[in-house]
């Protein structure tokens, strides 16, 4: 007797809510397998896995810290796919926005005053905006698909930065290491709880995700992003502009995205490295999309991933997991998160299952 | 009296608070053409979904010839012997007319097209089963849906609104293929509310009103209004009263209008003109897939022209070709789209923001927010005046019944109080009284010196309404027909493209 | 690998202990064992850089047993993510820290100026602190060596090097590569392309195939931590020798030898001081002399009489009657680098920023 899938005619919102749920569930009990093949003690991984990010203050703060890019990008990518522009190119955005904002530092090193980081802040966004922009440009007058537009603009980010690492901005009392010089104090994004490495940057991101709220939930111009996303055609009906629908999406998330770079790069990094692209826009994605494209379940979506970073640090530390499986526990929770959500949509019936009158 | 085909009792279904069938009982008869008639909303679509296996009923059973059955599928509904042609057809335009029956039905593709061949011989379906469907009138896609059934031998078939998207020559040949199919023993349940259709046709009619039985009659037996009566539970309203008057200034005008698509699939106009006054009817007939979506969406704004080509379409004077569908709207234009579903409105989304769409301009926002308390003001104005079935403003737009959504939609636009007012198909699938109400309310518009343009596939709807009839073939537009110096044929003879010599 | 308890089962199992034997938590504490974390940023595996830090642990867990708890952290990014784990590893109670990478220079001189209790032994870095030492090792003496053989077995005169960073240390490698093979022929050239990364095995294919394509035949592999250089000579027919742990088996037939650095002495030197609380902050730049530089695998194609004389030069490099970077020393751009009869002081190697004449490739920058 197989098992065939039916849609429901309207979502299941008790779905929305156990299908997460579910998902969770059902990763633990598939890496619970795992380790005890592995040899690993399943109750301490799961624990450094998935508590220990909440039960100190200090290891809390990391997840706070590391939440931060995410919930930035992913806010801000949120809203391009809700209009069903793709970028996927936040990681280019990023690193763009954390040579923006590392400019400064670069170029004036012994510059002072309490102007600095807000303008590298700015400069960031600016520049992940300005690269988002161009995938803007040909999508609009090319029709370019800004999904591999933006992809390949981030491997050029890479590449630029690598290229400035090496060559102009290559620190010159750095042992010749691909990394620029440490930034002065007052390129450093303030610390927001002494103590910890969470800084301010922690509260523009929650600022943001307020405003991200509000364009989309509140104003005109988000719903005609929304628009755009569920219903092309009602979107020329109406005569709202798909370009100014392009540039806003791609532009607002470019902007987050460096935002985000400049952060980090003023933040806990403190200077310009290559370390800096570790794939917080691509996680981003899967933040957005796991938080089901919602400012408010981004905020919890983005909280979530980094206490699973934070936990996955943990396990291999204080479990000794390997950081191979860490990635599988990671991976197989979003794939058994994307089988569950079908759920959502649709309902599982028997082959044959009568149904009754 | 042989054991029904089909028979019903105490059917039921609810969606939530709302009753969409309450206790329905049905017999439909071996080799019978039965119709079932009801305004929209009355709970035919939820009735037949159940018959079809689309949805589980809440109550009730079904015998399906004596035998006590609960179709849970689409396919196992199917195996039964039971087919459907939908209102809305599901085929795939970029595939051949066989390859499209492939995907259903199983079978080498050379003996599929000696079926599909055999059978379009037998029953009067002719079509090439080798033609894209991209290439194929509506008529004829209607029979390539006919045809899929068929090829799954029914004993029962379903026909959503068949006649709605068919010229009247179509509607004949289909009607001919009914019979036939009616005297090699397959019943049809056949979902309409045009009255007359159903008396030439069909030899029962069960009439539903709020989800229940209000009538089982053999419907040559009684005469429209009776059916009417039964349908809508009171006396029909009287088509408005029809004041001739003198035409006012010309409010739109294409002047020779060449479009040539970049969609290979879509229709070029050629040399397309028409001028329409201020407080007069113009109505645009032809089979559909002439032209008119093309032409529509010239109009409208949504497709726009290069800005050298921008005087190709003037409103209110002025030149607009090259403005989008938002400006022309500031100009005091309003336009309600065939498509209902994913165009004039958003299937996700509630009525109260599907009123956002094209209303965001009577104060719905402030400051660039959206003012929810307007929002939702306007949208029970909508709901109110028009007669709007649906559980309030927050319900969502695609939950909505085909007719309900067009008489949102149409009282949208109608809200935007515009001059010059243009309705693409404003009665398809919309029940008779929404229908007569929608046309007196385009009439009232016109009365009250609004310029008003519609497209119609339905000739007797446009002679009721129109001062003046184009006809579109082909992409080209034929010349002005005074309505009350013209007569339907003449019309048939354009839309078939047998007037070609003389115009 | 010993696998540490957790935190909370950690606290568990000695308050436990604690209650069973009737001590005072404070003698329990005591017998703590040493907590060891070593970072890596790259896999462990079977060779490279990180697999030599994790070899280099080994002698002490068979020397302390259960007395010491050995964590290894691999594949561990430098930046935040770097600082946060050492900073987690050290909470959880490690006292000895081993910082494998320069990236982490910053995050770990933190933490000991935090946690004077912790020591710090930081790979390839320059700061000092009383409880922190860099550490690297003079490969520069084994590739001079290496440069002899190379020069001995080459047909086209042409060597040629991949090098991941042009940092002072893997410039010195090169230098002494290229003097070593100058002391047998004084014509030879080196050719050096940088991948700039510490782990990328199709660039670093790609690179000694470009390599291979100028007519170099015997490739020095620098600071690959994947046999992937090795294994391209090997098919190629090229000889080829790399760096910190040996992979023979990758190149059964063309394999050079390997300049392998064993830091168990240093280790476990270090790891000595901290218990006796003897430990001094320096900065250890290790060689032959401290038996962390070491020459193995010779390929037996080598001539008797050069392997002769390697080893003549070896023995005088370990008593330190011979130093690879003594003068007269030409510089790449025709300068004199080291004058006649003077010697380079290790201030000056660490921060080599020049190439001598014989190596072909210009700097970047």
């Amino acid at each position: 007797m197989g098992i065939r899938m039916i849609r429901r005619t309207t979502a299941s919102r008790r779905m929305a809510v156990l299908a997460p749920m579910g998902a969770l569930a059902l990763a633990i009990v598939l890496n619970f397998l795992l380790y005890i093949v592995m040899g690993n003690d399943p109750a301490a991984v799961f624990y450094a896995l998935l508590l220990e990010p909440f039960v100190s203050w200090s290891s809390f703060s990391e997840v706070l810290l590391k939440m931060t890019p995410l919930l930035l990008i992913a806010q801000g990518l949120a809203i391009g796919f809700r209009a069903k522009v793709i970028n996927i190119g936040a990681e280019g955005q990023f690193i763009l926005g954390a040579i923006f904002a590392s400019a400064i530092p670069v170029w004036f090193p012994q510059a002072t005053g309490g102007w600095i980081w807000p303008l590298m802040l700015l400069l960031g966004g600016v520049g992940g905006a300005l690269w988002a922009a161009l995938p803007a440009f040909w999508r609009v007058r090319l029709n370019a698909s800004e999904i591999l537009v933006t992809l390949m603009m981030s491997l050029i980010a890479g590449q630029l930065l690598a290229y400035l690492l090496v060559g102009p901005w290559k620190d010159p009392m750095g042992f010749n290491f691909p990394q620029t010089v440490m930034f002065q104090w007052d390129a450093m994004v303030p610390t927001l709880i002494p103590g910890t490495r969470v800084n301010v940057a922690l509260i523009l991101a929650l600022l943001w995700t307020a405003l991200a709220y509000v364009y989309m939930q509140k104003s005109f111009q988000g719903y005609q992003l929304v628009v755009g996303g569920l219903a092309p055609h009602a979107t020329a009906y109406a005569g709202f502009s798909e370009g100014r629908a392009v540039w806003l999406s791609l532009l607002i998330g470019g902007f987050a995205a460096g935002l985000a770079g400049a952060a980090e790069v003023a933040g806990p990094m403190g200077q310009l490295q290559r370390g800096i692209a570790s794939g917080y826009g691509y996680a981003a994605i899967i933040v957005a999309y796991l938080g089901g494209l919602h400012p408010v379940g981004i905020l919890f979506s983005s909280l979530f991933m980094a206490a699973l970073y934070i936990g996955g640090d943990n396990a291999m530390v204080s479990a000794g997991l390997p950081v191979a499986a860490v990635r599988v526990f990671q991976g197989s929770l979003l794939c058994c998160y994307l089988a569950a959500i079908v759920l959502v949509r649709y309902r599982l019936v028997r082959d044959g299952q009568e149904v009754t009158a | 009296m042989p054991a029904p085909l089909l028979s019903l009792r105490g059917l039921s279904k609810s969606y939530g608070t709302v009753r969409a069938n309450r206790d329905i009982d049905l017999d439909v008869a071996e080799g019978s053409i039965h119709a079932i008639l009801g305004e929209n909303g009355a709970g035919k679509s939820t009735l037949m979904k159940l018959i079809y296996g689309v949805e589980s009923p809440d109550a009730g059973e079904m015998r399906w010839r004596g035998n006590l059955v609960s179709p849970s599928s689409p396919n196992e509904a199917r195996s039964q012997g039971i087919g459907m042609v939908f209102q809305h057809f599901s085929l795939f335009e970029t595939l051949t007319v066989v390859e499209n029956i492939s995907l259903i039905v199983p079978g080498k593709k050379r003996a599929l097209v000696a079926r599909i061949r055999q059978l379009g011989q037998d029953y009067g379906l002719e079509v090439d089963p080798l033609a894209h469907v991209h290439a194929l009138s509506v008529g004829e896609r209607q029979r390539v849906e006919i045809i899929r059934c068929l090829m799954t031998n029914p004993k029962l078939l379903i026909l959503d609104e068949p006649t709605s998207v068919l010229p009247p020559q179509s509607v004949k040949t289909l009607f001919e293929t009914l019979l036939k199919l009616r005297d090699r023993g397959v019943s049809i349940l056949f979902i309409s509310h045009k009255l007359e259709e159903i008396r030439s046709i069909c030899d029962h009619a069960t009439i539903l009103r709020d989800g229940a039985v209000t009538g089982n009659v053999d419907p040559r037996e009684h005469d429209a209004h009776d059916l009417a009566q039964m349908m809508i539970g009171r006396d029909m309203p009287e088509a408005r009263a029809f004041a001739a008057r003198e035409p006012g200034p010309v409010l739109l005008e294409l002047a020779g209008l060449d479009y040539q698509p970049d969609d290979p699939f879509q229709m070029s106009l050629k040399a397309v003109s028409l001028k329409l006054h201020a407080g007069e009817i113009l109505g645009i007939a032809g089979v559909s897939g002439n032209g008119q979506g093309e032409l529509a969406r010239l109009i409208s704004g949504e497709t726009r022209r290069h800005a050298e080509a921008r005087d190709e379409v003037m409103m209110f004077g002025q030149p607009v070709g090259d403005l989008g569908a938002a400006a022309r709207r500031k100009l005091g234009f309003a336009f309600v789209p065939e498509e209902r579903l994913g165009r004039g409105a958003v299937p996700e989304m509630s009525l109260s923001d599907n009123s956002l769409l094209t209303a965001h301009g009577l104060g719905l926002v402030r400051r660039g927010l959206i003012d929810r308390g307007a929002e939702d003001a306007f949208t029970r104005r909508c709901i109110a005046d028009y007669d709007v079935r649906t559980p309030g403003p927050q319900a969502e737009a695609g939950a909505l019944s085909g007719g309900n959504l067009q008489k949102f939609i149409v009282g949208r636009e109608m809200e935007l109080a515009p001059n010059l007012f243009f309705v693409s198909q404003p009665t398809w699938g919309v029940d008779i009284g929404a229908a007569t109400e929608i046309r007196r309310r385009l009439v009232d518009m016109r009365n009250a010196g609004v310029a008003v343009l519609v497209i119609s596939e339905e000739i007797e709807e446009l002679f009721e309404i129109c001062d003046r009839i184009q006809v579109i073939r082909e992409g080209r537009l034929s010349p002005s027909l005074t309505v009350s110096k013209t007569r339907v044929e003449e019309v048939g003879r354009y839309m078939i493209g047998a007037e070609e010599g003389a115009a | 690998m010993t696998k540490p308890l957790n935190r909370r089962r950690f606290l568990q199992t000695s308050a436990a202990t604690g209650l069973a034997a009737g001590i005072a938590p404070s003698i329990a504490h005591a017998q703590d064992p040493l907590g060891i974390a070593l970072v890596v940023p790259s896999p462990v595996g079977e060779v490279g850089w990180s697999h030599a830090l994790a070899m280099g642990l080994e002698p002490i867990k068979a020397e302390y047993g259960d007395s010491v708890n050995i964590t290894i952290l691999e594949n561990i990014p430098e930046g935040p993510d770097a600082d946060r784990i050492m900073n987690k590893v050290v909470a959880d109670g490690a006292k000895f820290l081993l910082a494998g990478s320069f990236g982490y220079q910053n995050g770990a001189m933190q933490i000991a100026r935090r946690n004077p209790d912790v020591t710090v032994l930081h790979a390839s870095g320059f700061m000092v602190a009383p409880n922190f030492s860099p550490f690297a090792a003079k490969y520069f003496q084994g590739t001079y060596l290496m440069g002899m053989a190379a020069a001995a077995l080459s047909k086209t005169g042409k060597l040629g090097s991949v090098s991941a960073f042009a940092i002072p240390e893997l410039i010195t490698s090169i230098n002494a590569f290229t003097l070593g093979a100058q002391s047998v022929n004084p014509d030879i050239e080196v050719s050096v392309v940088w991948v700039n990364s510490w782990f990328d095995p199709a660039q670093e294919q790609d690179a000694a195939k470009a390599l291979l394509a100028q007519d170099c035949d015997v490739i020095f592999s620098n600071a690959q931590d994947t046999p992937s250089v090795v294994s391209v000579c090997e098919e190629a027919g090229a000889y080829v020798f790399n760096l910190n742990s040996s992979m023979k088996k990758n190149a059964p037939t063309k394999y050079l030898g390997c300049v392998e650095t064993d830091w168990s002495p240093f280790f476990m030197e270090s790891v000595k001081g901290h218990l006796d609380g003897t430990f001094e902050g320096r900065n250890a730049f290790l060689g032959v002399e401290d038996n962390v530089v070491k020459v193995v695998d010779w390929n037996p194609d080598i001539p008797a009489e050069t392997k002769a004389k390697i080893d003549e030069v070896e023995a005088a490099i370990a008593d330190g009657s011979f130093h690879p970077f003594t003068g007269r020393i030409v510089k790449q751009d025709e300068t004199v680098g080291v004058e006649d009869g003077e010697t380079l002081p290790d201030e000056a190697i660490v921060s080599m920023d020049w190439h001598v004449a014989g190596v072909t490739t210009p700097l970047p920058n």
